[in-house]
């Protein structure tokens, strides 16, 4: 079990209210993702979670218990660290061991577990070395064993994978995913990539200055961002955002369109422009539009490949469907 | 080889002042211990010169070893300097880890902490001899004088002063005496030299990383066991260097032990090569060996100590 309910919770540092009063409800088995800008206040809101921060005022449930007060260890939670938080001195059996040492289970239990989470990580042959002498994918497999031993009823993820190269985290993020199905457990992940929140999550957690943007699927938040910020920060490459004469023919003051749903063609269209840096990845071609005269560059994504020339002349057509329409404060119209 | 050859050249300058630096003390004090060598003999006027011709062998060893003060010096030194490690480590890693923890004045309250580290050895151990230590002037005496007034004190009250009768009177120690000069002077020492662990194991505690504290405290670590399984080994290094260098420091403690005893029942190796080099250079010299000895027997075992309890 693992629903955690945020209760009007909030979080000053000084006079500085770096989170202000929020509700929150995670569902038990559900990958929820904090995603937003770097400090947007998604790492203290898990760490309030997890009890490492004390909440300025509100409360924290789990399974319908008040956590507010209980200390971190008493939670019942397990934290993955961006920097893996590995204990330098122990074996990795140590490390992955130390939880259950704390809370004075028998030796041969200990060991049970430990290879147990060992095996299920890949990471049986290494459990007599030291951290320091693992790979940077080998450490992150440590510290979610660490996790995994304590049979938490939620797992929180600190950025656990922006220490990776590219390859890795692919990976990793993969392995994750593959675990929340196994196990079913609750979990909660900040990252401050899109990517990642939108391949793993069950419900996505946009954060911007403490405040949730919006909270839902991810394709709920891809096809109906409710603001104009959760337009621009979902979605690779960015939506183009603009506002002016263009946005009020379609009856609003800003409007959104993906890359992706913009025709191109080199003979006629709706917006004309001048072809800047085209961004050739095989199995599509990002060009970016200049003096369009909506606004200073309009990215396309265009699906296979497309021989354009930089200042060459190229029309663009929004699909009438797709356009996002946002009023004066930045709210989705309907 | 002519890309290795420039580099070694432009070190050998270097490389040998160092060696000459130490070979040349090393090698006549080798020297000196196997032949007669004295400073003053109206006897033997032939024995004031260091010559080859006066070649005694192990016998200046044999005559240091068979002193009366020479087991008393060995046991001195390994008493005193591991007494005071014992202490300065521990008194180090706990006021470290008190005074690491933010509070108002804190800068302050370090650099009193550090100020008695740069007390000279020699005043340090007067102002403790003379004005703490000290039977009757001292602070020692005035609380004992004042303790015992206290009680007389309460002696005299009607009933209860029959228990306090049964009391003794507390007597002042006097730290000059033969048994107790030694520690007179581990006193004094750790008190000079735990500024210097505090400071080594304190810039130490600062680049101990606080994710893993935080690790643990999700783990259910205890603050104990915080202490024991991260910040102890964190420790382990520091804690051996403090080790190295104090007992280097130490197996020469000369000042305190001339100033507290005057070397009385209480004399250390370098205090006997004192002795000893007042006339006869070949049996300071066959100490000196043998304090050479006792020093790289002390650091590898010390060492290999601390390395196996600490690192795990």
């Amino acid at each position: 079990m693992g629903r955690i309910v945020l209760d009007q919770v909030s979080k000053k540092f000084g006079d500085v209210e770096v989170i202000p009063p929020l509700d929150l409800t995670i569902e038990d088995g559900e990958f929820a993702v904090f995603v937003g800008p770097s400090g947007c206040g998604k790492s203290t809101l898990l760490r309030m979670i997890a009890g490492l921060e004390d909440l300025t005022s509100g409360n924290i449930e789990i399974d319908s218990e008040v956590v507010t007060e209980v200390p971190p260890s008493k939670r019942g939670l397990a934290m993955v660290f961006q920097s893996y938080a590995l204990y330098p001195h122990m074996t990795v059996r140590k490390n992955i061991g130390f939880p259950l040492r704390m809370e004075k289970m028998a030796p041969d239990e200990i060991d049970k577990r430990v290879e147990a989470a060992a095996q299920s990580l890949n990471l049986i042959d290494y459990l007599d070395r030291k951290p320091g002498q693992l790979s940077g994918g080998q450490r992150q497999r440590v510290a979610i064993g660490r996790a995994i031993v304590r049979d938490p009823s939620a797992f929180l993820f600190d950025e656990p994978l922006s220490n990776l190269d590219a390859a890795l985290r692919v990976g990793m993020r993969l392995e994750i995913s593959e675990m929340h199905e196994r196990m079913q457990t609750t979990m909660i992940y900040v990252t401050h990539d899109q990517v990642e929140a939108m391949t793993m999550a069950n419900k996505i957690v946009v954060l911007q200055a403490g405040v949730i943007e919006q909270v839902g699927s991810p394709l709920d938040l891809y096809h109906k961002p409710q603001n104009v910020f959760v337009a621009g920060f979902i979605g690779s490459p960015k939506m183009n955002i603009f506002s002016g004469s263009e946005a009020e023919k379609h009856g609003a003051h800003t409007i959104g369109i993906r890359p992706e749903h913009t025709d191109v063609s080199m003979t006629d269209g709706t917006w004309e422009g001048r072809v800047g840096v085209a961004e050739h990845l095989g199995s599509d071609t990002f060009i970016h539009v200049h003096d369009t005269g909506l606004t200073d560059m309009i990215t396309v994504r265009i699906t296979g490949d497309i021989s354009v020339k930089h200042g060459d002349k190229i029309y663009l057509t929004p699909q009438a469907d797709q356009i996002h329409k946002f009023d004066a404060k930045g709210q989705r119209i309907a | 080889m002519s890309d290795r050859k420039l580099p070694r050249l432009l070190q050998a300058p270097a490389v040998l002042l160092l060696l000459v630096w130490m070979l040349i003390p090393l090698g006549m004090t080798l020297y000196f211990s196997f032949i007669r060598y004295v400073l003053n003999s109206l006897r033997r006027p032939e024995w004031t010169s260091p010559s080859l011709s006066n070649w005694r062998g192990f016998g200046n060893y044999e005559f240091v070893l068979k002193s009366k003060d020479f087991l008393l010096a060995i046991q001195n030194s390994l008493f005193i300097v591991c007494s005071i490690l014992f202490l300065t480590v521990i008194l180090g890693v706990l006021i470290a880890v008190l005074i690491n923890k933010a509070f108002p004045g804190q800068g302050v309250v370090r650099v009193l902490l550090i100020s008695p580290f740069f007390v000279m050895p020699a005043v340090n151990a007067v102002l403790w001899i003379n004005m703490i230590l000290d039977p009757v002037l001292g602070l020692q005496g005035i609380a004992v004088a004042g303790i015992n007034e206290f009680l007389d004190g309460l002696r005299q009250i009607p009933v209860l002063g029959g228990f306090f009768s049964l009391w003794p009177e507390f007597e002042p120690v006097s730290f000059r005496a033969t048994q107790t000069s030694a520690i007179a002077v581990i006193m004094m020492v750790t008190w000079q030299w735990t500024p210097f662990a505090v400071l080594i194991f304190m810039t130490s505690l600062q680049s101990e990383d606080q994710q893993q504290k935080e690790a643990a405290v999700l783990d259910g670590a205890s603050t104990w066991s915080q202490f024991r399984f991260l910040t102890l080994p964190h420790l382990g290094r520091p804690i051996a260097i403090v080790v190295m260098i104090q007992a280097i420091f130490h197996l020469s403690l000369y000042a305190e032990i001339e100033i507290v005893s005057r070397g009385n029942g209480n004399k250390n190796l370098p205090y006997l090569i004192g002795e000893f080099a007042n006339n006869n250079i070949g049996a300071a010299s066959a100490t000196g060996i043998f304090a050479v000895i006792l020093a790289n027997f002390v650091a590898i075992f010390l060492l290999r100590m601390v390395g196996k309890t600490l690192m795990e």
